[in-house]
């Protein structure tokens, strides 16, 4: 990659709007959340409350501005991407810190929690971390990288314990069990719809794309489907399920009442199909006219074809729409809770009940990490079942914006 | 072309008009549902009529899906300009990243950080209709052949002219596109918002669910379903008339 | 053997072929051909049965296609269609070994078939065999999809405009190369095309449709010596005696041409070009070096009308067709033109002389439904 000396623009503005960004936190919003329980609304504590923390916060915070100033956009990305993982860092140190330090003289149920300020700073982080990753201009790295960073971080102060005093630590330690099961709950009502839709929707989506009539009603139909709200759609799948139950008690003791994982798990299997259909049936219908002639031409049947031309080729965009059902899925798994099911959307709504910040997190924060590991876990496997022959070639990498504009 | 489109421009009218009725007819829901369950001692819910949480609703995404539009769409035109470039890809990721996040949880999130309430849940649900927003309008703006552009340039159009009169009119129907999934996705958001005391259509449902009284789950869950429907129907009409009008 | 006894194919509304009858003898180039719309494709596809006839019958080797399996029959019959379709997901070798695994051959057989295939069409088979369609030029793409339909050695090949997609300079080159491959393998070929050029130049047989229905099939002379009507004489062209030299190499006219070593002695050339005015001159190997015109000697200063040449430029080798020698002559503003060997050796020459007379002979031959229409 050339060198970009040739760019106009001497410093990195993307770079340095992470740094604004994280300035912005640091300086204008609390850091951290003091409360007297974990029920009570807190009072806001500056960065100050870390002590001497808080300098090796200000201290990277410089840093990530002289990053965005550096003399080659080489010293810029790898000064950005070092300032946002010391960033990261800094910040859970100084989390750690700051709740020790306040919580020093209280009660044992009063509570630190993380303050909008510390998100705003890891936003900030996350920015400057995609600046220093855009030069390398690598698709996986771009992607994945903030990602890995908060993971490594978080897992990194939580293993060293620097976050033990902070209030989401301590409704986890609390929850810890429940917190199980419920993510295990909420990955088996998602896998078990996913699956159920790929099984329903791979081969509707083979109909429509044999017969005309099929896929008008295919498609309307799901795509009415994916329009109703998740939480409606619920509501209307527990009335008709807790009459079936009633009516039919052997039906009601495989599962089928209203209350109960049955209406989630129909719901959800119930979207995921507009996707997986509508994919399928692109899939299938884009392969090459060529092909599929020239298939027939040498004299395969049917099935063959199916099997060795279309499938094939269509593979790539079915997974791309068990992709986008996952991440759908996963979202709408926390409202099955109001049908009976057992998700992560226990903690969020128990939580919203109870006014309890904490609570919330622990349910939403974990179901957004599901979410985003569902698509690039995905999107891993979409590019594992891509033929060779019709992957896109990153054979050179494409020029940087700064070097398009220099051009 | 004209005459299909001018008909089912009347028929959503009806729609419309007939949804508008059937929020209205209290006597109706009352009767129908007692009629269903007549094991029920109450089949309204308490807390307001029908036509409370419906406007509730309307007034969550009318709100919300303007400020939207006011600036996603600008931004994701800045975003393609020489000015913004250099934050495209940025953004892009960021959109991206936020279209896996799920609406419930964005909204959930906006609590412990916002607080609860009307104003709260409207910035949530903003800030998350943005994604389905800026990236179509990315994708549109991008899905104008560069050909076509420098034709414009070369005609001596300014670069406004060039945004206004070639780039806009082309990326509209893309545009619009992603501005009816950011409704589809705010009306269903705004169903949750009853967890968070909004109001809504939510409201019956949430009820219903928890106290096991299906009437008012249906008298939440029908009406929802249908707005939804028929705003995506309306929107769909939209997005086909500004393909319509670019050929 | 390909028979088509009174095919008709009507689609709805439109007859797409109508009575056509059609007999293509074993080991023989039959190219179809006609504007476009006329037919060509629906023809072709029905003798694999990707469209089946309306009525008439039609055979393969004595066999109603009817009467057999429609995979069975297409795994025996090769074809090559216009848009190559090669499989985006296989590599070259496995594009080519497709119909071989359909009939169940073994690795080893499928694996040395396709290098064979791969040479054949003049592609090295160890930079090609793992590539992937996409990486290849269209060119090469048209060389694997021959190589393709080639695979389990079916006597008759089917083509839709095989070289359709290919620009000019390397169209040529693969229907040279088409042409030795048929030499090499006599397969009973269809051969769908709507360039003439093509037709007359690797034709046995042309057959010019319009509108479903068959004007003339008959040898490419015939066609252009004696169209049956106007619509083909149309078709062929007013360039008609030009198309004609395509059909005759050089090799049928050439005459004996004086040659002289260029390190002989002046005398001694001079006095090889006996009554004629030039002599060829060659260099050891008995390659074109030059030549020597006599009428520009003057006062025995033979030197001075010597003229050297570039070899490769000035002369024509003796596959080449007399339009080929015909051409580079006007090129070069020549009255003759040596003719080479495949080593490069001097074999006799082709005058203008020569060309004029078996044009003006063709002329003679103009059929009577022509005449009068004042090309
Ligand atoms: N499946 C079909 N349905 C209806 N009409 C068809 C179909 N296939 C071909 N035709 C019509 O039949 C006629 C002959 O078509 P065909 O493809 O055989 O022409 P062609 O000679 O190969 O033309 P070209 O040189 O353009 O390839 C055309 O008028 C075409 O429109
Ligand atoms: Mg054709």
């Amino acid at each position: 990659m050339t060198d970009s000396t040739a760019s106009p623009t001497r410093f990195d503005r993307v770079a340095l709007t992470g740094a604004l960004v994280t300035l912005v936190g640091a300086a204008v919003l609390p850091f951290v959340e003091l409360r007297a329980n974990r029920l009570v609304p807190g009072s806001g504590h500056s960065l100050a409350a870390a002590g001497p923390w808080a300098f090796v916060v200000w201290g990277v915070i410089a840093l990530a501005f002289v990053s965005a100033v550096g003399p080659s956009a080489k010293a810029r990305s790898a000064a950005s991407t070092a300032g946002a993982y010391g960033l990261v860092a800094a910040i859970a140190w100084a989390l750690g810190a700051a709740a020790e330090g306040l919580l020093a003289d209280m009660s044992p149920v009063a509570r630190v929690s993380v303050g909008g300020g510390a998100w705003v700073m890891l936003v900030g982080a996350a920015i400057l971390g995609f600046a220093g990753a855009e030069e390398r201009s690598r698709f996986v790295v771009r992607r994945a990288g903030p990602v890995v960073l908060l993971v490594v971080a978080v897992a990194g102060a939580l293993v060293s314990g620097g976050l033990d005093r902070i209030s989401l630590a301590r409704e986890f330690a609390v929850r810890q069990e429940q917190f199980v099961s419920l993510i295990l709950g909420h990955l088996a009502i998602t896998g078990a719809s996913l699956a159920a839709g790929a099984a329903i929707g791979v081969p509707l989506g083979l109909l429509a794309a044999r017969n005309r009539r099929v896929r008008g009603v295919a498609l309307a139909v799901t795509g009415v489907i994916e329009t109703i709200p998740s939480l409606a759609l619920l509501g209307l799948l527990v009335v008709p399920l807790a009459a079936l139950g009633a009516a039919v008690p052997w039906l009601r003791d495989l599962g089928v009442r209203g209350i109960g994982p049955a209406p989630g798990f129909i719901a959800l299997a119930l979207y995921s199909l507009l996707p997986v259909v509508r994919n399928t049936y692109v899939g299938l219908t884009s392969v090459d006219a060529a092909a599929i002639d020239a298939g027939r031409g040498m004299g395969m049947s049917r099935r063959q074809l199916l099997f060795r031309v279309e499938l094939p080729l269509a593979a790539p965009l079915v997974m791309e729409g068990l992709r986008v059902a996952a991440v759908l899925l996963t979202g709408i798994a926390t409202l099955t809770v109001f049908a009976g099911a057992r998700t992560l959307g226990i903690l969020i709504f128990e939580g919203l009940g109870q006014f309890a910040p904490d609570l919330i997190l622990l349910g939403a924060l974990p179901t957004i990490a599901l979410a985003v590991i569902a698509d690039i876990g995905m999107s891993a496997l979409a590019r594992a079942v891509t033929p060779r022959g019709v992957r896109v070639a990153v054979q050179t990498p494409a020029p940087t914006f700064a070097e398009e504009a220099a051009a | 072309m004209k005459h299909p489109t001018r008909i089912r421009w009347a028929v959503i009218a009806v729609a419309l008009v007939g949804f508008a009725l059937l929020v209205s007819a209290e006597g109706m829901w009352r009767d129908l549902l007692g009629a269903l369950f007549p094991d029920y001692r109450t089949v309204v819910h308490p807390r307001g009529t029908l036509v409370d949480f419906t406007l509730e609703h309307l007034a969550l995404v009318g709100v919300s899906s303007a400020l939207t539009i006011a600036v996603g769409v600008p931004l994701g035109i800045w975003v393609t300009r020489r000015s913004g470039r250099e934050f495209r890809p940025l953004v892009s990721a960021g959109v991206d990243l936020g279209q896996t996040f799920p609406p419930v949880a964005v909204l959930a999130l906006a609590m412990p950080v916002l607080g609860f309430g009307f104003w709260p849940t409207i910035v949530a649900l903003f800030l998350y209709g943005l994604f389905p927003v800026v990236s179509g309008t990315i994708a549109g703006i991008e899905s104008v052949p560069p050909a076509v552009t420098e034709a414009a340039v070369g005609m001596g159009m300014s670069r406004w002219q060039v945004l206004a009169r070639v780039e806009l009119p082309l990326a509209a129907r893309v545009i619009m596109a992603g501005v009816r999934t950011s409704v589809a996705i705010n009306i269903g958001t705004a169903t949750v918002g009853a967890a968070i005391g909004t109001g809504g259509l939510g409201v019956p449902i949430i009820g219903g669910l928890a106290v096991q009284n299906m009437a008012y789950v249906l008298q939440g869950a029908i009406p929802a379903a249908l707005l939804a429907v028929l705003a995506d129907a309306l929107l769909a009409q939209a997005e086909e008339g500004l393909g319509v009008a670019t050929g | 053997m390909i028979r088509l006894e009174n095919v008709t194919k009507r689609f709805s509304e439109k007859t797409a072929v109508d009575g056509l009858t059609l007999e293509v003898p074993e080991g023989e180039v039959c190219v179809l051909i006609g504007p476009s719309g006329c037919g060509k494709t629906t023809t072709l596809r029905m003798v694999n049965r990707l469209i089946e006839p309306t009525s008439g019958r039609i055979l393969v080797n004595g066999r109603d296609v009817m009467s057999m399996r429609p995979e069975e029959l297409r795994r025996g019959l090769g074809y090559v269609i216009q848009s190559i379709g090669l499989f985006p997901h296989l590599t070259v070798a496995e594009n080519i070994g497709v119909v071989p695994r359909l009939l169940g051959w073994e690795k080893p057989r499928i694996a040395d078939r396709a290098r064979e295939l791969l040479s054949l069409v003049g592609l090295e088979p160890d930079s090609y065999l793992r590539a992937y369609p996409r990486q290849l030029s269209g060119g090469e793409a048209q060389r694997v999809g021959v190589a393709r339909a080639l695979a389990a050695d079916p006597p008759v090949l089917l083509m839709d405009e095989p070289f359709g997609a290919v620009d000019p300079l390397n169209r040529e080159r693969l229907q040279a190369e088409f042409g030795r491959i048929q030499r090499e393998l006599h397969k009973t070929v269809v051969f769908v095309t709507h360039d003439i050029d093509e037709a007359i130049r690797l034709a046995d047989r042309v057959a010019i449709m319009r509108d479903g229905r068959l004007q003339q099939y008959d040898t490419p002379e015939n066609v252009l010596n004696r169209p049956a009507n106007k619509f083909v004489h149309d078709f062929v062209g007013a360039d008609r005696a030009l198309k004609r030299l395509v059909r005759i190499k050089v090799t049928e006219v050439m005459r004996p041409a004086p040659q002289a070593a260029i390190d002989d002695a002046p005398e001694a050339m001079r006095e090889r070009a006996g009554a004629g005015r030039f002599v060829y001159l060659t260099d050891d190997e008995g390659r074109l070096a030059g030549w020597l015109d006599t009428d520009d000697i003057r006062d025995d200063a033979v030197a001075d009308a010597i003229t050297t040449v570039d070899r490769l430029q000035a002369t024509v080798a003796r596959d080449a067709s007399l339009r080929d020698a015909l051409s580079r002559m006007l090129g070069l503003g020549f009255r003759s033109i040596a003719v080479t060997d495949d080593e490069g050796r001097i074999m006799g020459e082709v005058t203008f002389a020569a060309i004029e007379a078996v044009m003006s002979e063709a002329e003679e031959h103009r059929g009577p439904t022509a005449d009068g229409e004042g090309a």
